[in-house]
């Protein structure tokens, strides 16, 4: 990132009211909101405004950081500053060798897969490892919410396998749901009884409907 | 306030499949990574969130780091010139050496620090 540009980036972008913003010395609470803060009392010259959208939100930055100081340590405002400009040239940086893996590999689109490799292989391993942990339980956690919302889980596209659970009820068994959502007990019994009174023709439905449901465990695959 | 480990600071975090209340902006760092480069084309909606996490990971690591020069000095302000000095001594962080020496125009003091609290692969 140029960041010597910053005179001529002013004026390209005169006429634009979004990213622009004036630091003031000692004003750590900026955030970006897009406003153009007109201030007579600015200590730096015009030229020097840092466009904020491309950067992490400073607060977010700074909370991050008191988590790991302790409790009487202080932070100078350029030390944030210097923080939040590493953090986006480590976003770059990272990008770039995974960008670059999926140019030789001739694909389109970079994946976390991508991102995971190149901080490996730039240096960043130590990372790789809690990061996997981290998007494996993202995953699951992605997979949780659609089954139970009923939605059927191959359409979300995610790649770690099918998640369809084999029915309890044993083959040939026909329901007019497929997947986990709410058992319709009453439902099921009634044609777990025809199933069976087809086959076995002994007892007489109902008792073999409350026999079936009595036995019929339908979570027994969550224990 | 509570610490959120790198393990345990997953199941708290609201890991939602969306930003939780101490996550960094996924729009945000997709805007970053297409800037990185004019032939950057499609970015999986993984690829952010993963993101999100090494961010924080990077900035404790940077901190850390800093703060440890801060305290050699016998200072309890973390300053700039703290954050150059910890990006000096660590070779993972050689990319940012330009950036943080930008500005400053003073030669910058390599001194080695002593890292064996924090450094976890030496």
């Amino acid at each position: 990132m140029e960041r010597g540009d910053g005179f001529n980036r002013f004026h390209k972008h005169a006429k634009s009211s979004s990213g622009l913003s004036v630091i003031q010395p000692g004003d750590s609470s900026n955030t970006n909101n897009g406003r153009n803060t007109a201030n007579s009392n600015t200590m730096r010259p015009p030229c020097m405004v840092r466009e904020q959208d491309q950067y992490m939100p400073i607060a977010n930055v700074i909370r991050i950081m008191r988590r790991i100081l302790p409790a009487h340590a202080k932070i100078s405002d350029d030390a944030k500053e210097t923080i939040q400009e590493c953090v986006s040239e480590y976003i770059s940086f990272i990008t770039g060798e995974a960008n670059e893996r999926c140019q030789r590999e001739q694909r389109k689109t970079i994946t976390a897969e991508d991102v995971l490799w190149a901080m490996g292989k730039l240096g960043f391993d130590d990372y790789v490892e809690p990061l996997t942990v981290f998007l494996g339980r993202y995953r699951e956690s992605e997979s949780e919410r659609t089954s139970l919302r009923g939605e059927p889980i191959l359409k979300r596209g995610i790649d770690y396998g099918p998640m369809m659970m084999a029915p309890p009820y044993g083959p040939g068994f026909h329901m007019g749901h497929h997947h986990q959502g709410i058992f319709d007990a009453a439902a099921a019994a009634a044609a777990m009884g025809g199933f069976y009174r087809d086959g076995s023709g002994a007892a007489g439905s109902s008792s073999s409907q409350a026999s079936l449901t009595n036995n019929f465990d339908p979570f027994g695959q969550f224990k | 306030m509570r610490q959120a480990g790198t393990y345990s600071g997953i199941l708290s975090g609201g890991i939602s499949g969306r930003t939780g209340p101490h996550s960094l902006p996924l729009a945000r760092i997709k805007k970053i990574m297409k800037k990185s480069g004019d032939d950057v084309k499609m970015i999986s909606g993984e690829a952010p969130i993963v993101f999100s996490k090494a961010c924080e990971l990077f900035i404790k690591e940077l901190t850390q780091r800093s703060w440890m020069v801060t305290m050699q000095g016998k200072r309890r302000t973390l300053n700039k010139e703290d954050v150059t000095s910890a990006v000096v001594a660590t070779d993972i962080f050689d990319f940012l050496v330009n950036l943080v020496s930008e500005d400053s125009g003073d030669t910058v003091d390599a001194t080695p620090l002593e890292m064996d609290t924090f450094t976890s692969s030496s």
